[in-house]
């Protein structure tokens, strides 16, 4: 029985020889002292072997004297004697206690800042405010005040949406969630105008603040006042700044030429290689067979590979075997068909002046000028577009 | 006389249903198998050795035959033998 055995083994026992010739007479007799004997074994005639518990050896031994027998210990079993033999050797137990307190006090302390979820603020200013706060790594965990140093993100920064400080074994995690859009500040109470943006002819002016200078079919430059904020007051001829706030809406020209050659060279392998290898020591390459090219025109391909290759340790190790590949090639004039040039021409003007345009913008119309010249098509793409060309300039006086 | 109160005890047992190594002080001997024999209430054991063992008991001398038996357990009340066993007999 599991139980039993345990209890013994705390309790500590003792494994025994006994010597004599009436030896079922001891063990009738131990019976009636109630002493427990177990895994009772005849080694011979004139011994047995046997467990006993260390009280029951104690009574054991005077039964022993009765009978003529002898007794000897074979082994001494269980905890009592280990601890015995343990204070024998005192520093292996202080080894023990010592690292155990050592284990709980490594494991009661910060080791690792771990911060989730951020985007636009940097790991590092939380970690200063962290450090501001008294906490960094080797801090103990129960000395963290949690909620100070939420209060201490919180009032730094607006954004975040969420704060989560926990501590999992030595790890500080901070799960942070930022807002996504950040709302602009606008500060209404500087003044300013609004200018254009870009050059355009004036379509339509709303002036939601200030004054609109500018009417429909004006033409305006780059820099000029749409919407002026500067007001006249009714009664004096003194004026006063506003915040000039409107939409204007203008129409805008873009033009982008592109310029494309008929007559195309194209390369094309003969089908002839050259190869040259070589071997490099970290970036010196050396040649092993150095030699002239036997080709005019060629493409060079270098294939680098590791001549040892380890897998574990991961050492690279700098001696690399270099094949220096040389493919002929024939050049070639190829004339390309005009429309499909002139075609691709426009596609590619027009994906150029749509990563100029707002987003808001609308296109009204779209023209082509095609020209050729010394072997090059000349495409020049105008397009018209209807956008808000206002810009924000304050007013510093 | 004796076997006439045993006889009357025996009956009594029977019609009351009463476990029968109780009422009666008998020896109960299991065998498992052919690994261990247990004996609960015995009175002691008068012989010992590997190949032999013998045990007495109210009703006589229980001869235990086998190779390599040992005495798992003793107690006052119970005794328990391993070993392969070859056989168990009751001398009255």
């Amino acid at each position: 029985m599991l139980v039993i055995k345990i209890w013994n083994y705390f309790k500590g026992y003792v494994i025994i020889r006994i010597k004599g010739l009436s030896l079922e007479r001891l063990l009738n007799l131990a019976l009636v002292e109630d002493i427990y004997l177990w895994n009772v074994k005849r080694l011979s005639n004139m011994e047995i072997e046997a467990s006993v518990s260390i009280i029951g050896y104690n009574n054991l031994e005077e039964l022993v004297n009765k009978t003529g027998c002898k007794i000897e210990i074979k082994e001494r079993m269980g905890f009592p004697f280990l601890l015995e033999r343990l204070k024998k050797r005192k520093m292996l137990g202080f080894g023990v206690l010592f690292f155990i307190i050592f284990t709980i006090f490594l494991s009661s302390m910060i080791w690792e800042v771990e911060i989730i979820g951020t985007e636009q603020i940097s790991e590092n200013e939380i970690i200063g405010i962290l450090k501001n706060n008294d906490v960094k790594i080797g801090k103990f965990k129960k000395h963290i005040d949690k909620n100070q140093i939420q209060r201490a993100i919180f009032d730094k920064y607006d954004n975040i949406s969420f704060l989560d400080i926990r501590t999992t074994g030595v790890k500080l995690i901070l799960e942070i969630k930022e807002q996504d859009i950040t709302l602009e500040k606008i500060d209404r109470t500087q003044p300013c105008n609004i200018v254009a943006g870009k050059k355009g002819v004036i379509l339509k002016t709303v002036a939601k603040n200030g004054k609109a200078l500018v009417e429909k079919g004006k033409i305006v430059e780059e820099g000029d006042i749409l919407i002026s904020g500067v007001m006249d007051s009714e009664n004096s001829d003194e004026s006063y700044l506003v915040h000039a706030e409107g939409e204007v809406l203008a129409q805008v020209r873009y033009s982008k030429t592109i310029e494309m050659p008929i007559i195309k060279h194209e390369k094309k392998e003969t089908g002839k290689v050259y190869k040259q290898k070589g071997l490099k020591v970290k970036e010196k390459g050396i040649k092993f067979f150095a030699g002239d090219i036997p080709f005019e025109n060629y493409i060079e391909e270098i294939d680098e590979k590791d001549i040892i290759k380890l897998r574990w340790p991961k050492i690279n190790i700098p001696l690399k075997m270099i094949t220096h590949i040389y493919r002929e090639v024939e050049l070639k004039e190829i004339k390309q068909d005009i429309d499909f040039l002139k075609k691709s021409a426009q596609l590619k003007a027009i994906e150029e002046i749509n990563k100029e345009l707002p987003n808001d913008s609308e296109i009204i119309s779209k023209d082509a000028i095609y020209s050729v010249e010394d072997n090059i098509l000349k495409a020049k793409i105008t397009m018209e577009v209807i956008e808000d060309i206002g810009k924000i300039q304050t007013i510093s006086d | 006389m004796k076997k006439n109160m045993d006889r009357a005890k025996k009956t009594l047992t029977d019609v009351l249903e009463l476990p029968l190594d109780v009422a009666l002080d008998l020896p109960k001997i299991t065998i498992i198998g052919d690994m261990r024999v247990e004996i609960i209430n015995h009175k002691g054991i008068i012989q010992y050795t590997n190949e032999l063992i013998r045990i007495n008991t109210n009703i006589g001398v229980v001869k235990i035959t086998g190779n390599s038996m040992e005495i798992k357990n003793i107690l006052i009340e119970e005794i328990s033998i391993d070993g392969s066993i070859e056989s168990v007999e009751i001398i009255s």
